[in-house]
């Protein structure tokens, strides 16, 4: 009996000391990932290559590094490096139990408000968050959705304790392209309603962009006027003058087929910075999305297909289809607590056509492209931000670990929730008896 | 070349050189063409629907056993009692050849029980030939939050009514058999509604229109064991066997979907030599669906080829489309004998009135139709309908002027109804002013409200009515669009983006 | 005689059987992963109207037998799913607290292209589940994929015992007690709906034994129990003929039921969703609880906001035997994926991985013997995958149902419907998909309009 509460015993000192060694808070100084598969993405995979961590940047990548004197050594035998992960467009931060309207953050009243910015809002301290970063996705879109403009989406990197820590670079205004498809199946609209809605809200869109015009007009007749007067207080049309005059990233949600086809149409002549997201029907579309050469982030991937009669894996092959068709494409995983799902979204793409080397590029160099952030992120390069996981085998893979997270420099506290649970519950104590 | 003789509503002789009294009326009928009057196997003759009235929930006390007018289980309703011989439905199905309906009451899983009439007679006593037809059965649910709201829980019920019922019965023969010492019963009249079920005395007529509802009824009976009829059966194709096994009796829909024709394509011209694979898809799409539109229209020679007797049912066709539909089986199997044996014979003898109707013979009821070229002719038109020795005549009808450009006219008082998920609503629109600055009210039976038109507009015969609605807090703009028929209008209700419902009205004035 | 009887019998059953179709199938040279009997590397399984006769090697396919050569291909048993709510016309009779006597069984729509779907990823057979509104919800209805019938018959899988949907928690609480004023708005007034409804069957029972008891006695009077099919059905719970599946987030609801099950003397109960599970392991194990879960879903509402995708691994290396369900169109598409996050979250081993989508639903269903492993004389659902199924690289190829190949990667056309829509305006899409948390509360959005 003595014998088995020493044992406990000592099983609680090593829990209460583990619980210690592994400390919450990130940590930052200089690191040498050693004795590593690189995956650069952009360069190929390095075999037994180390790369070093310093100052939030890597400052070295390759086989022929020298560990710099005082690094901390992080012996990656048998594993791989990979940049971060980019979502390319969730709720995450926004949203925190869905179903609890207190919670959600993602969605403001108003059809044209362009200005409501997304950052704002994002809780550095969500649970979630933790949840997400350990499975190697350290970027994510944070989109708000709801109206025509429903505001300014902004990329973050999943740590840090403020938004100005967390953003990563890049802000986009979003759009909801007037929907010409049934909304779902409680849509009881007539065929030629659903059309003449469209048709208005289209009205309404071209509307908008006229009065932007004529913003847009009196605020370059001042400026070249050189004199003082200021426009009146019109936010709306001062977040969208930047998207007017291509300055800024406008983010076109759009999806049915028909609809892609008329965002073409509607951006053409524009010279508009766009990127196109949703795209759930691109693969109809694939060959005028190449040849008007407007990027796309896709997904959900692990969807259902949008017309009852289209094949059962279209979803899944739509990023390889659009991908071939000589689109540029990033992935993103939509949803709010499952970010981290997102390998398997491109494993899946990989898996249906889209092929390993281009489905990592999608949730990795090309997002980072999309978002004109190809000088900071998605890639393993010397200067970069040092976004970056390490991996015991294939980042698509679902049994692959996540062993360590490096996000701007910083080291990572590999756990959640969930790891926390899992590590109190495996087995509990007391068990049934007391 | 052959003359009719009816005498006090019965066929007296039939053929070429038959004794005419001196004091018959003789009508005409030179190079004409007679039928026997038609039989329609299940509908809504003479029992317009009732206006629905605002549920006032705040009285419900359980959802879970809300009180029987709101389930739905009413089987002791009589439709006999409710008929309208007024009723503009009478005069337009025997317009076009009816004379004889299963008529049955609108409601959800248990209107009633169905009558059979004559499409003539100033009163219902008039009209009623079979008082009582069959337990008429819907698989429709009660309104949302009530119990049964959905499929599973009308089955449910149904299964617990019929076997309670089975019980009670069995209790009551004991009971009149010997009642001292025992309970006495409770009166039920739900459940004595039953009882002519058990004994097999009248069947179950079921509204089955798609090809699970059919088999859901199917379920029942062989779980029940009662004898059943199929109304309305849109979808039976793949299931005859089914239902040959389970001796049901069968009245097919005569509604039938629609081909629209797509508009051509312009640029498809430019371009059909090298086909795009939208357009491939398009076209294996548009085959698909040609494809199912042609089972719904060769169900009733299917249905024919398998051997299986059936007639038709109208609950859902207008009466101005069942010509054209009728032409439409004929293009897709059936003959014109098949036709008329689906409208004559084979519902009297799934009926049970072959000795009484169904064909032109001596001793047979004087129901007829008469037309001026064979009924299936383009061309034709019906001159006279006999019902039960009643003559109805007909003249015919010069094409309407069309594009007179005349607006009509909308001013007075309307009652409308409205099919919504919340169920149907019902009201008046009152339209007063002058052409060009009309202007107007509409109530709304379900919140009791009344509201100002914000528009009222006209354009040929076309009417136009919007006006706000409060829907939880949101002010919503609701359009009704309509086209008027002298006293009546047709036409849709949107609902800003929750959907579009029909809408039907009639002038209160000029009824 | 007694013997000509027996025949006329069997044929009778024969006969019956005839109906639903079975093939006749030798799948060659695979990698057969049985579950139950390890791995048999480049082996045939021989299908025979409808059921495995032989797993070995060099078998030779009956004359006419169609054949399947699975070389480098991966030979499973047909996934189940133990939760889910495709080929239903209606899934929730949200109307009452109690609704024992309502049964999915009525609302099987084989025309749902949903099946199609959840084929082309392997699974075989599917738990039709009514929905979570009610305490006491209706029965459940356990279908096979036999996709292009028409007939809701030939879909229900003949023999398998019955189900019964429970509910714990927030959705009945909502939709009862916040949502109607009534019984119940609180876990404690969920307790009190089943201990009710218990004793009050326990009555209708004992009426009924007393009745029959009597009924033939010379000058018996009496009037027999009114019949009542919801508590007939509840009955049928208490006698052990109904095996309770319970919706179920968190521990305290879960120890509730399992209190309630043993104090009524209920033994076969398996929770569904059961997010908390991980947290009373050892109490469901010693019940002999099981425990259907998902894979990863958590936060999309407050009781499962404490929730760990650790939870499968836990249960499993506590005894419990648990299933990965999908309770969703889209998941089911994909639920060997799903069975390869316990890899992720646990390491789980391949074998146990795998059982969590085969043997173990079929245990919490109650058709092991049956299904749920590559046995001879098993029913004949198989899936064959390029790839190990549980490799994010694994494609399902074929998938089989009683013998006859039901999916076909290579062959089959795009558009599976077998009823398109007369009244379609093609060109038109269904530009949102279905929601897809929580279907278990479809037909109740009207109770939460906004």
């Amino acid at each position: 009996m003595k014998l088995i509460k020493n044992i406990l015993c000592a099983g609680a000192v090593f829990m209460a000391f583990a619980g210690y060694a592994q400390s919450s808070k990130g940590k930052s100084g200089t690191f040498a990932l050693t004795n590593a598969t690189i995956e650069t993405v952009t360069n190929g995979a390095i075999q037994n290559g180390t790369v070093v961590i310093s100052e939030g940047k890597i400052t070295a990548a390759g086989t022929a590094v020298t560990v710099p004197s005082g690094a901390e050594i992080i012996d990656c035998t048998g594993h791989v490096i990979y940049p971060g992960m980019i979502e390319g467009g969730s709720r995450l931060g926004l949203t925190e139990v869905n179903s609890d309207a207190r919670t959600r953050d993602f969605s403001e009243i108003g059809e044209v408000i362009p200005q409501i910015q997304a950052l704002t809002a994002v809780n550095p301290n969500s649970v979630l968050i933790p949840v997400t970063r350990v499975s190697g996705v350290t970027t994510s879109l944070a989109l708000p959705s709801g109206g025509m403009f429903p505001g300014t989406a902004a990329l973050i990197n999943l740590h840090g304790y403020t938004p100005n820590q967390m953003y990563a670079g890049f802000k986009g205004i979003v759009l909801n392209y007037p929907q010409s498809g049934r909304r779902g199946r409680f849509d009881r609209r007539t065929d030629e309603e659903i059309n003449e809605a469209a048709e208005k809200a289209l009205k309404n869109l071209n509307e908008t962009w006229g009065k932007l015009a004529e913003y847009h007009k009196l605020d370059s007749t001042i400026t070249a006027s050189g004199s003082n007067e200021k426009l009146d207080y019109y936010p709306e049309m001062e977040a969208l003058l930047p998207v007017y005059r291509g300055e800024m990233t406008l983010l076109i949600e759009v999806n049915a087929s028909n609809d892609i086809r008329s965002a073409i149409d509607w951006v053409k002549d524009k010279n508009l910075k766009v990127i196109f997201t949703g795209v759930s029907e691109g693969w109809r579309v694939a060959k005028e999305l190449a040849e008007a050469n407007i990027p796309v982030v896709t997904g959900p991937v692990l969807s259902v297909p949008t017309r009852e009669y289209d094949r059962y894996d279209r979803p899944y092959a739509n990023p390889g289809l659009m991908q071939k068709a000589g689109v540029k494409v990033a992935i993103r995983n939509n949803g709010a607590e499952n970010v981290r799902n997102l390998p398997y979204d491109a494993g899946f793409a990989a898996t249906y056509g889209m092929g390993r080397e281009e489905a990592l590029k999608a949730i990795t160099i090309n997002s980072a492209e999309i978002f004109g952030l190809e000088k900071e992120l998605g890639s393993i390069e010397v200067g970069k931000i040092a976004n970056l996981f390490i991996a015991d085998g294939d980042v698509f893979e679902t049994k692959t670990q996540v062993k360590h997270v490096f996000i701007a420099g910083w080291q990572i506290p590999m756990e959640s929730r969930h790891t926390k649970l899992y590590d109190e519950f495996l087995e509990r104590s007391p068990g049934v008896k007391k | 070349m052959g003359a009719v003789l009816i005498e006090e509503g019965v066929i007296k002789s039939v053929g070429k050189s038959i004794n005419i009294p001196a004091n018959a009326k003789i009508i005409e009928a030179d190079s004409m063409y007679i039928y026997a009057g038609f039989i329609d196997g299940l509908s809504h003759i003479g029992l317009p629907k009732p206006k629905e009235k605002a549920i006032d929930r705040s009285q419900i006390k359980d959802p879970a056993n809300p009180p029987n007018d709101l389930s739905g289980i009413q089987p002791e309703r009589l439709a006999s009692a409710m008929l309208g011989p007024k009723d503009k439905s009478v005069s337009d199905m025997r317009k076009i050849g009816f004379t004889t309906a299963q008529a049955v009451p609108h409601g959800l899983m248990l209107p009633g029980q169905g009558t059979l009439i004559l499409l003539s007679g100033e009163t219902p006593d008039q009209m009623v030939y079979r008082k009582e037809t069959s337990m008429y059965a819907q698989l429709e649910g009660a309104p949302r939050r009530l119990y049964p709201n959905t499929v599973i829980g009308v089955m449910a019920k149904y299964r617990e009514l019929y076997r309670q019922a089975v019980q009670s019965k069995d209790y009551l023969k004991k009971y009149n058999a010997n009642p001292a010492g025992m309970v006495r019963p409770e009166q039920n009249f739900i459940e004595e509604a039953f009882y002519p079920v058990i004994e097999k005395k009248t069947p179950v007529t079921f509204r089955a229109e798609s090809v699970l509802d059919i088999q859901r009824a199917l379920t029942l009976k062989s779980d029940l064991g009662f004898d059943l009829m199929l109304g309305e059966v849109k979808q039976g194709w793949d299931v005859i066997d089914k239902i040959k096994a389970s001796n049901a009796k069968v009245f097919l829909s005569l509604d039938l979907p629609e081909i629209k024709e797509e508009k051509q394509d312009s640029e498809k011209d430019e371009v059909s030599a090298s086909k795009t694979e939208s357009d491939l898809e398009k076209e294996r799409l548009e085959k698909r669906k040609k494809e199912i539109i042609d089972l719904h229209y060769q169900q009733a020679s299917t249905f024919k080829d398998k051997g299986l007797k059936f007639g038709f049912s109208t609950l859902e066709v207008k009466p101005k489309d069942i010509k054209k539909n009728l032409s439409k089986l004929l293009e897709y199997g059936m003959t014109e004998s098949d036709l008329i044996a689906a409208l004559t014979t084979h519902p009297a003898e799934l009926l049970g009135l072959s000795t009484v109707m169904g064909t032109i013979d001596p001793g047979k009821m004087a129901n007829l139709v008469v037309t001026d070229k064979p009924y299936f002719d383009e061309k034709s038109n019906i001159r006279y309908v006999i019902v039960d020795g009643n003559v109805q005549s007909y003249e015919v009808k010069k094409p309407k002027k069309k594009g007179t450009g005349k607006d009509a006219m909308p001013k007075g008082k309307w009652s409308y109804s409205a099919d919504t998920p919340n169920g149907t609503v019902t009201g008046e629109i009152i339209i007063t002013g002058e052409p060009d600055d009309y202007s107007g009210t509409i109530s709304n039976s379900q919140t009791g409200q009344t509201t100002d038109l914000t528009e009222v507009s006209v354009g040929g015969g076309s009417l136009s009515l919007s006006f706000p609605f409060d829907i939880g807090g949101n002010n919503i703009q609701i359009q009704i669009t309509a086209e008027i028929d002298g006293n009546t209008f047709e036409g849709n209700m949107s609902v800003g983006q929750l959907g579009s419902f029909e809408v039907e009205g009639q002038s209160e004035l000029k009824k | 005689m007694k013997k000509n009887i027996l025949s006329a019998l069997l044929l009778l059953i024969s006969v019956g059987l005839q109906a639903q179709e079975k093939g006749t199938l030798l799948i060659r040279n695979g990698t057969v992963l049985t579950i139950t009997n390890g791995i048999k590397e480049n082996s045939d399984v021989l299908i025979k109207d409808g059921k495995i006769q032989k797993i070995g090697t060099g078998l030779k396919a009956p004359s006419g037998a169609d054949v399947i050569d699975a070389k480098g291909m991966y030979v499973m048993p047909g996934i189940i799913d133990a939760h889910s709510h495709i080929a239903l016309s209606a899934i929730n009779e949200a109307t009452s607290p109690v609704t024992a006597e309502v049964s999915t069984g009525d609302a099987v729509n084989p025309l749902d292209i949903a099946i199609y779907r959840a084929l082309a990823g392997g699974v075989t057979l599917s738990h039709a589940m009514h929905g979570s509104a009610n305490a006491i919800g209706g029965q459940c209805e356990t279908i096979k994929h036999r996709y292009g019938t028409v007939d809701p018959e030939e879909l229900k899988m003949k023999g398998a015992p019955r189900t019964i949907k429970f509910a714990l928690g927030e959705n009945p609480t909502r939709v009862h007690g916040s949502g109607n004023g009534i019984l119940p708005r609180t876990r404690m007034g969920v307790e009190e709906v089943f201990r009710n409804s218990f004793s009050e069957a326990n009555e209708y029972m004992a009426g009924w034994n007393e009745y029959n008891a009597k009924k033939n006695q010379k000058g018996f009077k009496g009037v027999a129990p009114k019949y009542d099919l919801r508590l007939e059905t509840l009955a049928d719970i208490l006698k052990g003929n109904i095996i309770i599946h319970c919706h179920s987030y968190r521990a305290d609801e879960i120890y509730m039921l399992m209190q309630v099950c043993k104090d009524y003397g209920i033994k076969r109960l398996v929770f569904q969703h059961v997010n908390e599970g991980f947290k009373v392991a050892p109490e469901l194990a010693e019940f002999g609880a099981m425990a259907s879960v998902f894979s990863d879903w958590w936060a999309y509402k407050f009781e499962v906001y404490y929730s760990t995708a650790y939870n499968a691994t836990i249960l499993t290396e506590n005894n419990v035997v648990t299933s990965i369900n999908s309770d969703s169109r889209e998941l089911i598409r994909h639920l060997y994926h799903e069975a390869a996050k316990t890899q992720k979250y646990g390491s789980l081993p391949n074998d146990k991985a795998l059982s969590l989508i085969t043997i173990n639903p079929a245990k919490q269903l109650g058709i092991d013997d049956r299904v749920g492993s590559l046995e001879e004389g098993k029913e004949g659902d198989v899936a064959i995958f390029k790839n190990h199924p549980l490799s994010i690289y694994a494609v399902p190829m074929y998938t089989i149902v009683d013998g006859i190949v039901e999916f076909d990667r290579e062959n089959d056309p795009a558009d599976m419907r077998i009823y398109p829509n007369p009244e379609e305006q093609i060109d038109v899409t269904i530009a949102v998909s279905d929601s897809e948390y929580d279907r278990c509360m479809q037909d109740t959005e009207f109770l939460f309009n906004h």
